[in-house]
């Protein structure tokens, strides 16, 4: 490619404009929209705990009672990344234990997910009654699985997983189903006339078509999968875990934890689905020469 | 022959809303090796119904579809289809949609790819190129599967005048250079007159054909040339005629295949 020398953005217009050319590069400014993004974020926080603070004092003024302070929490927060003792851990055994129930489940609901997504995908027959019990699987809350956990498999970690497990699940299965059947039928045509067998109409079409939309469902199916953590975590039976920890202070009434694992929830949450997610979309959107629609 | 439909009628029924069209109503239509034989009529009239009976995309309701007097049961890369909409795959570069299909070598993708000017394309995206660069990369693909018949529907109907001319020019050049068998759709009378040598023209309500002319003019050919003024003027009357006038469809059904 060229290697001339690329200008300040207003240079480069006015340089386009003098010499009448419609296209023009300049160099691009990533740093200045990072630190817009930052300073967007920052705000977003900051009014959040602005409001935060104002009902935590309305709620200590009008009922005498005990609420969390931004202040209190963070000083609890500091405690905590100093390593102290949660119910008998540190913070980082909690958090610890709750990515590795949430991994386990997450990583069992993917491979089942892309396996019935895909089956249904591609069986029009079997489509339509294939979904139904997704469709009531979706619809049940994730606090409504802890009676049925606990019947199927009793106190523990399995029952935490399966929790996990079965929320994340459905978004999985009908995003990848869906995703398959929305191909758009031409690309079907393009593959029947070029000869070509049902696998390759599989991989080489209708998977790449479907691509996005299979990410979308894993990303929702995640962020299901991080959100019941706490219920999940009602049946584990021990008391280590984020989700384990908030459940329990309602005994310990040590409402600063609870807020802190809270806190460590939403972070985790968020970096995942706004980091790691946004990465993955952008680079496969680029991958699949979708980055510019027409 | 090298292709056929014989009193093809072709219906769609919608069994949710009780709702049925009869896009076809007993068509005959025979495509000899070598022709170029361009389908006009007014949109919504069956060509391009006409055209995926053809391409094995649907199946008559009444009637036979026939190649090489085999019946039509399949899509095959012995037909080749040109559509009217963006139809390479995204994920692929340009070479790779070319030699996709079970016959596309290499060697063949490249020669059809430099044919239509865009060798220097072979890695590009699709959405790098312009349309009518997406549309030449169309026809490298149906010419690459080496098929006996191309089948074009409305294969430059998105885009500009210029731009079209230039292409329509491109694929006579193609016809005589490979000796393929071309139906061409479009509901454009000067572009079926500049490229065919024949035309059939379809009309609606039911879709059906109305009448046809054989061209032996060569080309390029002058639309301005009192011989190309005469027959235009016949066709667009053929239009207008078979636009009002509906006679009654005459077609008894034995059975009607039911699709969504
Ligand atoms: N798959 C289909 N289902 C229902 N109706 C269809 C289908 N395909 C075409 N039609 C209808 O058949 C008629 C002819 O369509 P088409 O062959 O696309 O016409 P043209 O290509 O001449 O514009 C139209 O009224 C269209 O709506
Ligand atoms: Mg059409």
């Amino acid at each position: 490619m060229k290697t001339e020398r690329r200008f300040e953005r207003g240079d480069a217009v006015s340089k386009a404009l003098k010499e009448g050319s419609s296209h023009f590069t300049f160099v691009p400014e990533k740093r200045r929209l990072l630190l817009k993004d930052l300073l967007n974020v920052t705000l977003g926080v900051l009014f959040v705990i602005a409001a935060w603070w104002v009902i935590a004092e309305m709620i200590i003024y009008t009922k005498g009672a005990l609420f969390p302070t931004p202040p209190e929490t963070f000083d609890a927060f500091k405690n905590a990344l100093y390593g102290a003792n949660i119910n008998g851990e540190t913070i980082f055994s909690h958090t610890g234990a709750s990515l590795y129930r949430w991994g386990l489940g997450y990583i069992i609901a993917l491979v089942l997910g892309l396996a019935i997504g895909l089956f249904f995908g591609t069986m029009p027959r079997l489509h339509e009654t294939g979904m139904v019990p997704v469709y009531i699987i979706q619809m049940i809350p994730g606090l409504a699985w802890v009676p049925i956990a606990m019947l199927i498999f009793g106190l523990g970690e399995t029952s935490t997983i399966f929790i996990i497990l079965v929320t994340a699940l459905p978004p999985i299965v009908i995003n990848t189903a869906g995703g398959i059947r929305e191909v758009p039928p031409i690309y079907t045509r393009v593959a029947q006339m070029s000869g070509r067998d049902r696998w390759a109409l599989f991989s080489k079409v209708l998977l790449p078509g479907a691509a996005l939309s299979i990410i979308n469902g894993m990303r929702v199916g995640l962020a299901n999968g991080w959100r019941v953590l706490i219920a999940a975590e009602m049946v584990v039976g021990v008391s280590v875990g984020l989700g384990a920890t908030i459940y329990s202070s309602r005994f310990s009434l040590d409402f600063y934890t609870a807020f802190v694992c809270i806190i460590v929830i939403c972070i985790i949450g968020l970096a995942i689905e706004k980091l790691l997610f946004v990465w993955l979309e952008n680079t496969l959107r680029n991958r699949l020469g979708l980055d510019r629609e027409d | 022959m090298l292709a056929t439909l014989r009193g093809v009628s072709k219906v769609f029924t919608n069994p949710r809303t009780g709702k049925g069209l009869v896009a076809l109503n007993d068509v005959t239509l025979e495509v000899e090796r070598g022709e170029f034989l361009c389908l006009i009529g007014p949109s919504g009239c069956g060509k391009s119904t006409t055209l995926n009976l053809l391409a094995g995309f649907e199946f008559p309701t009444v009637g036979e579809a026939a190649f090489k007097e085999a019946p039509i049961k399949a899509p095959s890369p012995e037909r080749g289809v040109v559509f009217q909409e963006p139809s390479l795959f995204p994920w692929m570069t340009v070479l790779q949609n070319v030699t996709f299909s079970l016959r596309g070598t290499e060697d063949r993708a490249m020669r059809y790819l430099e044919m239509v000017g865009l060798s220097d394309f072979a890695q590009a995206r699709p959405n790098e190129l312009s349309g009518g660069m997406k549309q030449r990369v169309a026809i490298a693909r149906a010419l690459a599967m080496d098929p006996d018949i191309l089948l074009m529907d409305e294969p430059f109907g998105s885009l500009d005048e210029q731009t079209r001319r230039k292409l329509d020019n491109e694929v006579l050049d193609l016809w005589k250079k490979e000796g393929k068998t071309v139906v061409f759709v479009t509901h454009s009378i000067d572009e079926a007159l500049i490229l065919g040598t024949r035309v059939v023209l379809m009309s609606a309500s039911p879709g059906r054909i109305n009448k046809e002319w054989k061209i032996d003019a060569p080309w390029p050919r002058d639309p301005s040339s009192p011989r190309m003024v005469k027959l235009k003027e016949e066709m667009i009357r053929g239009l207008q005629v078979c636009s009002c006038a509906k006679s009654a469809p005459q077609v008894s059904f034995i059975n009607v295949d039911l699709e969504v």
